[in-house]
């Protein structure tokens, strides 16, 4: 690994972290609510931090070669460098009792979980709670690169092969060079969060909430300036608009770039959106079906709008929600359980699996059912009717084997701190799939605030694992990886 | 498939299951008990099938047997022996319903040990001594199953153990197929003899050895006591039981070449290092928390509940000593992830075992390499042999499989009322054919408050459990039926 290189990448993250730090300082000064001293103290430790890094990496000229090994150290550090500085105007306002508490608080928001420790949130300053928004947003852009353009490079988890082999996702031809097709995407990210935070505006909510709110959707973070979430303005209007959208930064954003472009069937042509799709029905029905016949809620409008937000939500990794789920029937449990795992589609700001690789390994199962009928035939795992090549099906078991481990080894050491049994697994499960709420006591109307600090470093430390789609954190601690 | 050959195959089988009810018959009549009317007209309903089925397979011919007609008789194997099974338990009436009488057989039949008798001491000793031989009687269908029959259908992957099957090598599938049985049902057998011997030395009557010695080694875990092994609260009994069922949970190879003389055989085997090597960290971890906690008062008896409970688990026994309902979180947690885990290949544990764990772990560590080294091939070796590449297909073809069912099953019960623990713990306990569950099957409650529905499901999940799920699920395919 070139440390040199490192440093300098980590100096340009802390830079936009600590400038991004601006625009909560001028809610705070118009509120005059007396954040801002704690944002700009922030603002300043961010930035000598990225000066002594700039210091450190000047003696690296240029990019030139960037090898594997080096990228995996820049994408796990960049995280952890944007929430070590995110997590400073948290700690320094003392709105959090430490700095354990802070760091997760800014994990959860750069990796759009969405997970806070904030027992009363309207409580705090709203510089503060613009800055969890925003945490969001930025995590989001960040996310977005690094799906469609570098963990692809990399070939983490089996992603690149898919692109390369199903129709429409030939990453390379899409745009010749890898920041344009940045500028492109985060142009997508911009015009949809204006539009949601348009439509919330319209439908009530003030400037600053649907800024926050919108943010958060489109990030599909989960972090809201308000105690009740999105079911504090208990309107259908807000509710559906925010299910839409947060339904659609589930989908890969190359989709709707093609989208724009005029490519009417860019959404209907794609496997992955209609797996999508499909399992965002199933589950919405299903769900609903089991709210209206234990009478939760009198219509049937209401309880397919309550299902479809938790459930919208709960894929797309965002962790909004309207209604306090813990309290519904197991059968929703057991659903939202499935689709923490499942989670929403590649190269989107969401987290968990993605719903490419669940595809992947519906195919792999209905190959192997086939091979143990006919022993003695070849059969071909298909997606979107071309062959998966072998590397990438294996690249995609391997993943869900890694991904079911990390979940295993999180959950045991969630219960070993003493948490109880549905509230340690959904919270493991929550934290890996970047989620946010869980069940159990970490449920939609509770916080983390009461989980040991052994377990918020854990939680924190499973949110960037699951982010940057575990391979990449995990090489870092392969000792393999430094070798020379 | 052959449907008359099939029944040709399965008639002696079902006259075996119905003629080994007479030893039961035997404990009825010495103890002029209720149950002798019930297992009387068992045998003679099974006879009579057996009989049938051999008439309508009069004409067909051995020769034809292919893939497909195995995966029938393994499969309508288990379905029978356990329709056959429950007629004493419902003609008697310890089990309300036939769902309830067909759940308590298939549980024994599959080894599993989930029962629906609440008041298990209540029952006469002929429906107890039944319960104890399904499990015996399913644990030498399943040495066979997995040793013999599985490898050479190719299930899972288990066809990388086609090698190691002891026997002559002929290519032949019928010969070594009984060949293979007669040596593995011999270490079956000794095993059993000895725990009997060991039990009855401890002081436990000739009946109770047995019946605890069929689940035992058949890694079941029905007992004929309320509060199972734990009843007796004695340390030698359970460390006896220990480590019988440690034994059972581990390939029946192995034991066998140790008996030829191989005296290291079990060492030398990578899956067998593995599996006790899960047991040490899992026992070690779950005494060192019910010490800490305070659950144990004295670390002897720590270690002696932990690692009971922790052997019973991973070889899907189900034999409690504690209530494990009341431990800490965490070993919960730990025996719940057990139950998935299961014991090893070739042994009467069930789960997704040792070995296709092993190579799921090697198949994810070649996919780290192949990030550091994209131009590398990297091939994943186990027991220093490389492992064909269709096998780590199958491996992990199973494992979606196994989760797949296991979410499947989860949603049902839940869907049917069942509170979340309860249904998840009680769809991967039964899939692993482990038996007690957490929550409201915990290891002092019983099956009985499940709904009818939910019996039947359940069933259904510890026959596609213990049959390698395939075997079940193609006999529901089309393309099965197809000539």
């Amino acid at each position: 690994m070139n440390p040199w290189l490192v440093a300098k990448v980590l100096s340009l993250i802390t830079t936009i972290v600590s400038l991004s730090m601006l625009w909560p300082l001028a809610w705070a000064w118009r509120d005059g609510s007396g954040d801002d001293a704690a944002i700009i103290q922030s603002m300043l430790l961010g930035l000598c931090a990225s000066g002594l890094l700039y210091a450190a990496g000047r003696r690296h000229r240029g990019y030139g070669r960037v090898s594997a090994k080096d990228a995996f150290a820049v994408v796990s550090l960049s995280w952890v460098a944007a929430s070590a500085v995110g997590a400073l105007p948290y700690y320094l306002h003392g709105m959090v009792p430490t700095f354990g508490d802070a760091f997760f608080e800014a994990m959860s928001g750069f990796t759009t979980t969405g997970a806070s420790i904030l027992p009363d949130i309207e409580a705090h300053p709203r510089g503060l709670l613009f800055w969890r928004g925003l945490t969001h947003w930025v995590g989001g852009m960040g996310i977005i690169v690094l799906g469609l353009a570098v963990l692809p490079f990399l070939g983490v988890g089996g992603i690149n092969l898919f692109r390369a082999e199903v129709p429409g996702f030939a990453v390379e031809k899409m745009t010749p060079r890898l920041h344009q097709m940045a500028l492109r995407m985060w142009g997508i990210y911009v015009l949809m969060t204006v539009a949601a935070a348009a439509l919330l505006f319209a439908g009530g909510m003030d400037s600053f909430d649907s800024l926050s709110h919108a943010f958060s959707t489109i990030a599909t973070g989960g972090l809201s300036p308000l105690n009740r979430s999105i079911g504090h303005y208990n309107s259908a209007y807000i509710d559906w608009v925010v299910t839409f959208f947060m339904f659609f930064s589930g989908v890969n954003f190359a989709l709707h770039y093609r989208m724009l472009l005029g490519d009417a069937k860019a959404y209907g042509a794609d496997p992955e959106f209609r797996t999508y799709l499909g399992i965002v029905l199933l589950s919405t029905a299903g769900v609903a079906a089991v709210l209206y016949r234990n009478g939760l809620y009198a219509t049937i409008g209401e309880s397919v709008r309550y299902a479809a937000f938790q459930v919208v939500s709960v894929i797309t990794s965002t962790g909004f929600s309207t209604a306090d789920y813990n309290l519904w029937p197991p059968f929703a449990h057991a659903v939202f359980i499935f689709l923490m795992f499942a989670g929403g589609s590649s190269g989107s700001t969401a987290g968990g699996l993605k719903c490419i690789r669940v595809l992947a390994l519906a195919r792999r199962l209905q190959a192997g059912l086939s091979t143990v009928r006919h022993p003695r035939g070849v059969f071909q795992a298909r997606i979107g009717g071309r062959i998966v090549s072998h590397e990438a099906m294996s690249s995609v078991t391997a993943f869900f084997v890694l991904y079911m481990l990390a979940f295993v080894l999180g959950a045991l050491f969630m219960a070993w701190l003493g948490l109880d049994l549905v509230t340690a697994f959904s919270s493991a499960a929550a934290a890996l799939g970047n989620t946010g709420p869980g069940l159990g006591a970490v449920g939609p109307a509770e916080n983390f605030s009461a989980v040991p600090m052994a377990g918020k470093w854990m939680l924190s430390f499973l949110m960037l694992l699951g982010r940057l789609e575990l391979y990449t954190l995990i090489l870092i601690f392969v000792p393999d990886t430094w070798r020379r | 498939m052959h449907p008359r050959l099939v029944s040709k195959v399965l008639s002696p089988l079902t006259a075996i299951v119905s003629l080994s009810m007479l030893w039961p018959l035997a404990w009825a009549l010495r103890d002029g008990g209720t149950d002798v009317r019930a297992f009387a007209t068992a045998v003679a309903v099974g006879l009579g099938l057996s009989a049938a089925l051999f008439l309508w397979g009069r004409g067909a011919d051995y020769a034809d047997l292919d893939v497909k007609d195995g995966f029938g008789v393994v499969a309508l194997m288990w379905l029978a022996a356990s329709l056959l099974g429950a007629l004493p338990f419902w003609l008697h009436g310890v089990a309300p319903t036939f769902a309830d009488a067909f759940f308590e057989s298939v549980s024994g039949f599959t080894t599993t040990g989930a029962s629906v008798i609440a008041e298990v001491e209540a029952c006469p000793r002929g429906i107890l001594f039944w319960r104890g031989l399904t499990h015996w009687l399913g644990g030498m269908g399943i040495i066979v199953l997995g040793l013999a029959v599985l490898p050479f259908l190719g299930v899972g992957g288990m066809d990388m153990f086609r090698a190691e099957v002891p026997g002559p090598s002929k290519e032949k599938m019928t010969p070594r197929i009984q060949e293979t049985a007669i040596w593995l049902w011999g270490v079956y057998a000794l095993l059993t003899a000895l725990q009997t011997a060991l039990l009855s030395l401890g002081g436990m009557s000739l009946f109770d050895s047995l019946v605890h010695s069929f689940g035992t080694v058949a890694t079941g875990g029905f007992s004929n006591l309320n509060r199972s092994v734990g009843q007796y609260g004695s340390a030698y009994f359970e460390w006896v039981i220990a480590v019988f069922m440690f034994l059972a949970g581990a390939n029946f190879v192995l034991h066998y070449r140790f008996l030829r003389g191989d005296f290291s055989s079990h060492f030398r085997n990578e899956e067998f290092r593995v599996y006790a090597g899960i047991v040490l960290v899992s026992a070690v971890a779950i005494s060192a928390e019910l010490l800490r906690r305070g659950v144990c008062p004295s670390a002897a008896e720590a270690v002696r509940h932990g690692t009971f409970q922790v052997v019973s688990v991973i070889t899907t026994t189900g034999f409690v000593t504690a209530d494990f309902e009341l431990w800490p979180s965490f070993s919960r947690m730990l025996l719940f992830f057990l139950m998935f885990a299961g014991g090893c290949a070739g042994s009467t544990g069930g789960g997704i075992k040792t070995i296709r764990l092993l190579v799921l772990w090697r198949h994810m560590r070649a996919g780290m390499q192949g990030l550091l080294h994209p131009r590398a091939v990297v091939h994943i070796k186990v027991g220093g042999k490389a492992v064909r590449e269709e096998i780590i297909a199958s491996v992990t073809a199973f494992f979606i499989l196994y989760m797949t069912v296991f979410a499947c099953g989860a949603f049902f019960m839940t869907l049917i009322g069942m509170d979340f623990i309860t249904a998840v713990t009680g769809v991967a306990s039964t899939l692993g054919n482990v038996g007690p569950a957490l929550g409201a099957l915990g290891p002092m409650e019983n099956y009985s408050a499940v709904p009818q529905a939910g019996k039947w499901g359940f069933s259904a999940l510890m026959l596609m459990g213990r049959l390698e799920l395939y075997t079940v699920l193609l006999l529901f395919t089309p393309g099965t039926w197809r000539r």
